[in-house]
């Protein structure tokens, strides 16, 4: 189309960091979810520490119901994915119905998962879904433009996640390197001193987690 | 011109339609329209949500025969609604030759003084009309109602088709119907056609506009920008879309999809934060084509219908084509004579009311109901018509695994540029309940293809 809006922009960045969220945070509870199926096991206070989100959980039971599902809860997964759906629902015509099908899908599957005896099988769904997404995205919006704002959003919200879940050097550095490679492809307006910082730091010998998170949170310009 | 309009179970064609193959896929349909979005928004309680719209598979079949016949009455009428149009804000003849009370122009919600001789690009008013039919039981179509402001409903029909054929190719194989793919076509056609020069845009009041997935499905297929208040600004006497850089591009048509009332705030409603300022002094200059255009809503007031036949003889010395439901304006004391005297048997609706509401049926009335409403229409005659009950045709719509009938109207489409164009589809909306006509999705209708036989 060749005209975008800054609220297309905007809400373009958003869909690629809220579906990177989901992704990212599902399969991280995914991991710790069987952990946690004998009454009183599991550590969902350091899931929450390492995410840095609030523990306002009674129980293990109490979380695994509601870290993923609730809609009251802003930091859920559920929360997360209904703002991607919320972001893609305005983006039709950027992104067309087939793309923004799988986001849609990914939804009903979080409702399915709700109801279900065995959430998992449900959540794989979800995650296969933003991976299909991602690839329509590669694979149907021809605008370049539109194709990079969502992957930076995405290698965006891959490099706070990482830096808040204390991932190593090699992680940091690929998703570094991503990221620099694909800011300069759009027109999103961002501060090159954060890409110059952020190399600086993940070359360092102990990774200063809190000054990453610190960069990563105003690359963009606003 | 008697019809047989569809094809029924219980008729001979029935046997052949019961075995089409699409008739076994509609839970597929269904699950690919809930895949692609395809919803309508409806507040409950002032919540917003966002509800599937049911679709039934057994389709609305419309011979090529009678097809022919329904698209030279309705471009008949639609050309006289714009002469109507293009006459009414500008040398009023109509009114001069004593056609239409003037009481029924200046009294009427739809006038807009505002638009008092203004004469749109190419003098086009009504570049989409969606206009209500009903099949009656004595096998003739009956016009309900005409809906020249922002009719909707066209996206559905036309996603539908798309995945039936993809459902099931062999039923598009077998039968000589009609591509109804082309309405993004026509419409983006109707678009540049007046458009003054620059982008065509659609422009949507936003997500929570009940049928925000129209907006968006149509700026899709068209492949035009879907934008809203705060991606437009008027300067210079031009309208400009913003991008995210801060750069103009000139706008020349806008396909708006918010109301009059609320298009331009230093104009019309100005507590509107979802209107673009100063858009309707620069279509007054005629710098912007907006469709459909501003004021139409005198066209298609439910007052303003009985007088269509009317029009239709006046501008364009013919005689109507399409039959109006036979309509009383308790205004005229003759027509509230017969109003009072067979209440029982007739449909009233309010004027200024849309979707369904404001309307009511005389023999469902408590004596209270009655007493109070006949006490209202006395007080405020011009408020109300009052029409003949239709006792149109059921269709059949699948139930589960049974077939049972229920009431369903049609909307046709037509699309005017150089000439009016009616889409070789529409839109068939039926009710669920089976005591009820009211068909309309806001009150638990569904909807159903329509196909036109090519042969």
């Amino acid at each position: 189309m060749g005209v975008k809006s800054i609220e297309n922009t905007d809400r373009l960045y958003w869909l690629g960091r809220y579906s990177e969220r989901v992704y990212t945070t599902l399969k991280l509870f995914g991991m710790s979810y069987d952990t946690m199926l004998e009454e009183g096991a599991g550590d969902y206070d350091a899931f929450c520490r390492s995410l840095e989100i609030p523990n306002i959980y009674e129980s293990s039971n109490d979380f695994l119901e509601k870290y993923p599902f609730s809609e009251e809860d802003t930091n859920s997964i559920a929360s997360n994915l209904r703002r991607a759906y919320d972001n893609a629902i305005e983006l039709r015509e950027e992104i067309g119905s087939e793309t923004l099908a799988y986001i849609q899908l990914a939804c009903y599957d979080m409702q399915s998962a709700r109801v279900s005896k065995a959430p998992m099988i449900e959540f794989q769904k979800v995650i296969d879904n933003i991976l299909a997404f991602w690839g329509i995205v590669d694979d149907l919006i021809e605008d370049e433009n539109t194709r990079n704002i969502i992957k930076i959003g995405k290698r965006v919200e891959r490099i706070d996640l990482y830096a808040r879940l204390h991932a190593g050097h090699e992680s940091m550095c690929r998703e570094v390197r991503r990221l620099e490679g694909r800011i300069d492809r759009c027109n999103i307006h961002y501060k090159k001193g954060v890409i110059t910082r952020l190399d600086e730091l993940v070359q360092e010998e102990t990774l200063n987690y809190p000054e990453i998170l610190k960069e990563i949170e105003q690359i963009l310009e606003v | 011109m008697k019809q047989s309009a569809f094809f029924n179970f219980s008729g001979k064609e029935g046997g052949q339609m019961k075995n089409i193959d699409l008739l076994k896929r509609t839970d597929t349909v269904n699950e690919l329209l809930a895949r692609y979005g395809v919803k309508f928004g409806i507040y409950k309680n002032n919540t917003f949500k966002e509800q599937l719209f049911p679709f039934d598979a057994i389709p609305r079949i419309i011979q090529r025969d009678e097809f022919t016949y329904l698209e030279k009455g309705l471009k008949q009428r639609v050309k006289a609604l714009n002469l109507f149009l293009s006459d009414i804000y500008n040398e009023k003849r109509i009114l001069k030759d004593n056609i239409i009370p003037e009481e029924f122009i200046y009294a009427s919600s739809g006038y807009l003084a505002a638009c008092e001789n203004i004469h749109p690009p190419k003098d086009v008013f009504s570049h989409i009309s969606g206009i209500d039919l009903v099949l009656g039981k004595d096998g003739n179509w009956y016009i309900l109602e005409d809906n020249l402001r922002v009719p909707s409903g066209a996206s559905y029909p036309m996603i539908a088709r798309d995945l039936c054929r993809r459902s099931s190719p062999q039923t598009f194989h077998d039968y000589p119907i009609e591509d109804n793919r082309n309405y993004a076509d026509i419409l983006k056609h109707a678009l540049d056609y007046v458009n003054t020069g620059g982008l065509s845009v659609v422009f949507t009041p936003g997500r929570y506009n009940a049928a925000y997935f129209e907006h968006s499905y149509l700026a899709e297929r068209m492949k035009v920008p879907l934008v809203s208040s705060s991606d437009l600004v008027v300067e210079n006497d031009h309208l400009y879309f913003i991008d995210y850089s801060g750069k103009r591009e000139q706008v020349g048509a806008v396909y708006r999809r918010i109301s009059d009332e609320y298009l331009d705030p230093m104009n019309f409603k100005e507590e509107s934060v979802i209107g673009v300022p100063h858009i309707f002094d620069i279509y007054r200059k005629g710098n912007v084509a907006l469709l459909n255009a501003p004021g139409n809503g005198i066209a298609d007031d439910k007052g303003i219908y009985y007088f269509v036949p009317r029009m239709i003889r006046y501008y364009l010395g013919e005689e109507p084509i399409l039959r109006n439901a036979p309509t009383y304006l308790p205004f005229y004391e003759d027509d509230m004579k017969y109003v009072l005297e067979h209440f029982d048997q007739l449909v009233l609706k309010d004027v200024a009311e849309a979707g369904g509401y404001g309307v009511v049926f005389g023999n469902t009335m408590t004596k209270e109901q009655k007493e109070n409403f006949i006490e209202l229409l006395k007080k405020e005659p011009r408020r109300f018509i009052a029409q003949e009950v239709i006792d149109f045709c059921d269709i059949d719509i699948l139930d589960g695994d049974e077939i049972v009938p229920r009431k369903a109207d049609l909307r046709a489409f037509v699309v005017s540029a150089e000439e009016p164009v009616v889409w070789k589809s529409g839109l068939t909306r039926f009710s669920r309940n089976p005591d009820s006509f009211i068909v309309n999705s806001s009150q638990g209708g569904g909807f159903k293809d329509t196909w036109v036989l090519s042969r």
